[in-house]
């Protein structure tokens, strides 16, 4: 009888302790919105759910031991002046039992939902929207294909530093790293992959609206595995548009921008260099009106014309303008003294190359540039007519120096 | 039931000369364990206040949330990378190493190690070891983090990357040499009567560490191998750009390394299963239980590295990883609840030893918990490599291992030095060490969670209020070490002659002099038979007999007197 009433209260007991733990931990999951950033994907939504899961589970855990814990520390503490030892209990097969099997009932319930999020995450899906994400230090860039008008039979590529999309399209992006490995993370989309080299990586998303957001909204993208010096600097953005129109009307932009490029080569290298896509900037010295560059790892480029005009020619036998390009796509090929060779192979196209070198001659003391670059016939701006000349280009490098 | 086999009422024999060792017989070469020991801990702590000072610049960097303290982010990087390197390789890991070396031949009443020799040569690979590593700070940023992860470590880290990588490979040899030295003293030098069930949990869970380490540590050899020759003779196994392979490195790497969080928190949770059972006047619950758990951690722990990868693995084989990650929890959830059994109906003391095996339960079931998190491969994907991850392997290695550090130091400084610590010290530095603790790392959990990643020196400022947080609570705890700095000096010049036995343990280091002679024990060693015995008849008896036998400790400093007033302050916060 009484060892009966004794066992029910035991029981009443561990059932009231066994819904405070679960109360508790649901109270303690709740307040995963003070520490989530905003769920921008569906993606995120999913994992979040997740992880609300643990976090009752994980809290209930928590109350348990810590209340535990408190309470025998409490009930259970030696008084002044008692000497005696505890009661010789080596343990219960029982207990040992039940404490073996209910965490492994957790953890198997939270592997398969853990599985289940993952395939659903992981899974191809329809019409997925693609760009190539290249990392380096300690740039992102990202390369938008669609077909040229001018030439349906090849593709147009753009690169951007902002990775665009829209609500409701999933996107899969194809990622490759230029030098060391680099992670593609995005909070607001829970989901985050390495960048490594000589593979190929992928990264699947899907935007969804937010509410109460702007748009197009922005959140930061971050590189998470250390890269070098300035990993903690290398953060992108990515803009996601309300709708698919008004996408289309960034994308359009940017395709005219490629399709309609200033004629001159040196505005053209300059434009390429000030718009990032490649990550000169993080390693170069550069300090003109239109570029503030600090990085400090690479030779500085004021006055890089002079130097490959005078030195650097003796050096290398180059012309100037053939040190110039050399230097930019092979950059090991001759090191500046007092430099390693750090410089990835950017694998910047040809037309852009040219470009660059045409803006880097003008960066000489004097102001006037020190060598001048005549494109490639395949790198001339067809389309603008009237000055669309041969001559263009150095006419406009000429004009192009007093800014300089 | 309980017997003992003790000459009850035997002569006392103390021994006839004790002769008192130097500061200078711990700075020269010797094969006596106990000095081995001492030197594995001293060293050890010495480089816990360099790996600290590190830590404590970093936090000082992370104060706000721009460059300011260190000059470039390589400096930055540098910081993290020697501190990791330090606390892994030069402090905890040798710290535990000096526990088993003072330790194991005591608690198995043998006269030393099995290869006393061997025993000396592995601790003085370490301070060579320690020069290399505080010299690649200064010849040439290695700024890799302790992973050095190729090609980062490989094509760009400074010179130091390779000075790093030679001082880790030293302390792996080192390691193994231990190692394989514990293994062979438990397997031969047991005495008569001990068998395998009946000795201490410190020397199962120091069995289950040397068998990682004889096993993992050569991969780790291997890799560092590979990696100095990639820096140093030009060839390109890690270079994919000529052949080589990133994630070679990301496996070999981790493979020792994932078994090597065992290796630093398995002796912490021997200490922890002693120093519980000895406080609260109560047998271990669940000895076989918890014993097989370091055991199936250990073997299990082989199997689970790639978690370390989630963001790199090749995706299909993530989910077998995810379910090794999840399995492994079960042992380490065993271990706590049989903790929590042990204090169950207990006469819990609330000495300093103590309170750090109370600190150690209550905070590392947080990084238990995170642990469980991160093996979920969706939730990882979000959080790795970010503060979260930070967050958690500090509450495993400083909640856990330093936790555990701590109250061995309490618990066995009386054995060591023949003196105990000063508790009322003792009480001040756990409550610093836990609170500075908490709040240095739980908020990092938050920070990571919302979008910081780990190992950056610039970050958001939204996330200041947080670091700030983080950086406060880290100075709290820089500062709480240096009580414990001082309660050792002060200690060992005025602390309380401890006897034999102060705390009442059953274990055999406790059933000779404090400190011990140089042969450890005069005559056969006294032995219990159940060193978790408390509670009977037969356990007051034997420890009588060893009052009898090595004296009392001096009056009004017996462990159940002395700790009565501890007792009521500790009830009455």
């Amino acid at each position: 009888m009484n060892s009966s009433s004794v066992s029910s209260r035991t029981v009443i007991t561990l059932i009231v302790v066994g819904v405070l733990l679960i109360v508790g931990g649901f109270i303690i999951s709740q307040a995963t919105p003070l520490i989530f950033p905003v769920e921008a994907s569906a993606e995120s939504k999913q994992i979040d759910q997740l992880f609300r899961i643990a976090l009752l589970i994980g809290g209930a855990i928590f109350l348990l031991v810590q209340g535990v814990l408190l309470y025998s520390v409490w009930r259970f503490r030696a008084r002044p002046g008692d000497t005696a030892d505890g009661p010789p209990i080596h343990g219960s097969t029982t207990l040992e039992i039940v404490w073996t099997a209910i965490p492994a009932v957790i953890v198997v319930v939270l592997t398969i939902l853990s599985y289940q999020v993952w395939s659903s995450i992981q899974a191809v899906k329809d019409d997925e929207q693609r760009v190539q994400v290249t990392g380096a230090r300690f740039n992102w860039a990202f390369t938008y294909s669609t077909p040229d008008p001018r030439d349906t039979s090849s593709d147009l590529t753009f690169k951007s530093t902002e990775l665009h999309t829209y609500i409701g399209r999933p996107v899969m992006l194809e990622m490759q790293t230029q030098d060391v490995i680099h992670s593609f993370w995005v909070p607001a989309l829970r989901i985050k992959q390495d960048l490594l080299p000589g593979r190929t990586t992928q990264y699947r998303f899907t935007p969804v609206a937010v509410e109460g957001e702007t748009y197009p909204a922005r959140y930061p993208i971050k590189c998470a595995e250390l890269c070098g010096a300035a990993h903690g600097e290398m953060v992108a953005w990515i803009v996601v548009h309300e709708t698919e129109a008004d996408y289309i009307a960034w994308f359009d932009q940017e395709v005219d921008k490629v399709l309609n490029p200033p004629a001159d080569p040196v505005l053209r290298g300059e434009g390429i260099l000030a718009s990032q896509v490649y990550p000169c900037h993080t390693c170069h010295v550069l300090s003109t009106e239109t570029l503030q560059w600090a990085g400090n790892v690479g030779p500085a480029l004021n006055g890089v014309a002079d130097r490959a005009a005078t030195s650097r020619a003796n050096a290398t036998g180059l012309t100037a303008v053939d040190y110039l390009y050399q230097s930019i796509h092979e950059p090991g090929a001759y090191l500046v003294p007092g430099y390693s060779n750090l410089m990835p192979q950017l694998g910047i196209p040809e037309c852009e190359a040219w470009s660059i070198v045409a803006y880097l001659c003008t960066l000489s003391d004097s102001g006037a540039p020190a060598c001048t670059v005549e494109l490639p016939a395949q790198c001339q701006v067809a389309a603008p007519p009237a000055e669309a000349t041969p001559e263009a280009p150095v006419e406009a490098a000429a004009e192009a120096t007093p800014e300089l | 039931m309980a017997s003992i086999s003790v000459p009850v009422g035997g002569a006392p024999s103390q021994p006839a000369s004790r002769p008192r060792l130097r500061v200078s017989d711990y700075l020269r070469w010797s094969v006596d364990h106990k000095i081995i020991g001492v030197q594995y801990m001293v060293t050890a702590a010495f480089f816990f206040i360099v790996g600290g000072t590190l830590a404590m610049l970093i936090r000082l960097e992370l104060l706000t949330p721009n460059l300011d303290v260190v000059q470039t982010g390589a400096q930055y990087n540098t910081l993290f990378s020697v501190h990791g390197l330090v606390m892994i390789f030069l402090w905890i890991i040798p710290m535990m190493a000096g526990f088993g070396n003072y330790l194991l031949p005591l608690m198995l009443g043998a006269k030393d190690m099995a290869f006393p020799w061997l025993n000396a040569f592995a601790f003085w690979l370490i301070p060579p070891a320690g020069i290399l590593m505080i010299g690649s700070m200064l010849v040439g940023a290695p700024e890799a983090g302790w992973t050095m992860y190729p090609p980062l470590s490989t094509l760009f880290s400074g010179d130091g990357q390779t000075l790093a990588a030679l001082a880790v490979h030293l302390l792996g040899i080192s390691s193994i040499l231990g190692a394989i030295n514990f293994l062979v003293t438990v397997k031969n030098m047991r005495p008569a009567g001990m068998s395998y069930w009946q000795m201490p949990l410190f020397v199962w869970a120091i069995v289950a560490t040397s068998i990682i380490v004889v096993m993992a540590t050569p991969f780790l050899a291997g890799a560092l191998t590979l990696l100095i020759l990639d820096r140093i003779a030009g060839t390109t196994f890690f270079d994919a750009t000529k052949g080589g392979d990133v994630l070679l490195w990301q496996n070999v790497f981790w493979f020792y390394s994932h078994p090597a969080v065992y290796i630093m928190v398995l002796p912490g949770m021997g200490i922890l299963s002693d120093v519980l059972s000895v406080h609260s006047r109560k047998p271990i619950f669940g000895y076989k239980m918890i014993a097989l758990s370091s055991m199936a951690i250990g073997i299990v722990g082989f199997t689970v590295w790639a978690h370390h990868m989630f963001t790199s693995l090749q995706p299909e084989l993530r989910i077998p990883f995810m379910i090794t990650s999840m399995i492994i929890a079960v042992p380490t959830g065993i271990k706590i609840f049989s903790w929590l059994g042990t204090l169950w109906r207990g006469k819990i003391r609330f000495t300093s030893a103590m309170l750090f095996s109370l600190g150690f339960l209550s905070m590392f079931v947080i990084g238990g918990i995170t642990g469980v998190m991160l093996a979920m491969i969706p939730f990882n994907l979000h959080v790795h490599d970010t503060y979260f991850v930070v967050a958690h392997l500090h509450f495993v290695l400083f909640g856990g291992s330093v936790f555990a550090i701590y109250s061995g130091v309490y618990h066995w400084f009386p054995k060591i030095t023949g003196r105990l610590l000063d508790e009322r010290l003792g009480k001040l530095h756990f409550a610093l060490t836990y609170i500075g603790f908490f709040f240095t790392f739980f908020p990092m959990h938050f920070v990571g969670m919302l979008g910081m990643p780990r190992r950056v020196a610039v970050y958001m400022p939204e996330f200041q209020g947080l670091n700030a947080t983080a950086s406060i609570g880290s100075f709290v705890l820089g500062l709480s070490t240096f009580l414990l700095i001082y309660n050792v000096i002060a200690s060992l010049r005025g602390g309380r002659l401890a006897g034999a036995n102060p705390w009442r343990a059953l274990t055999l280091e406790w059933a000779t002099t404090s400190p011990p002679p140089a042969t450890n024990f005069v005559g056969e060693p006294m032995l219990f038979e159940d060193p978790y015995g408390y509670g009977t008849e037969g356990a007051t008896a034997y420890l009588d007999a060893v009052e009898r036998q090595f004296g009392a400790p001096p009056q009004a400093l017996a462990a159940d007197k002395s700790v009565s007033p501890a007792a009521q302050g500790a009830s009455g916060d």
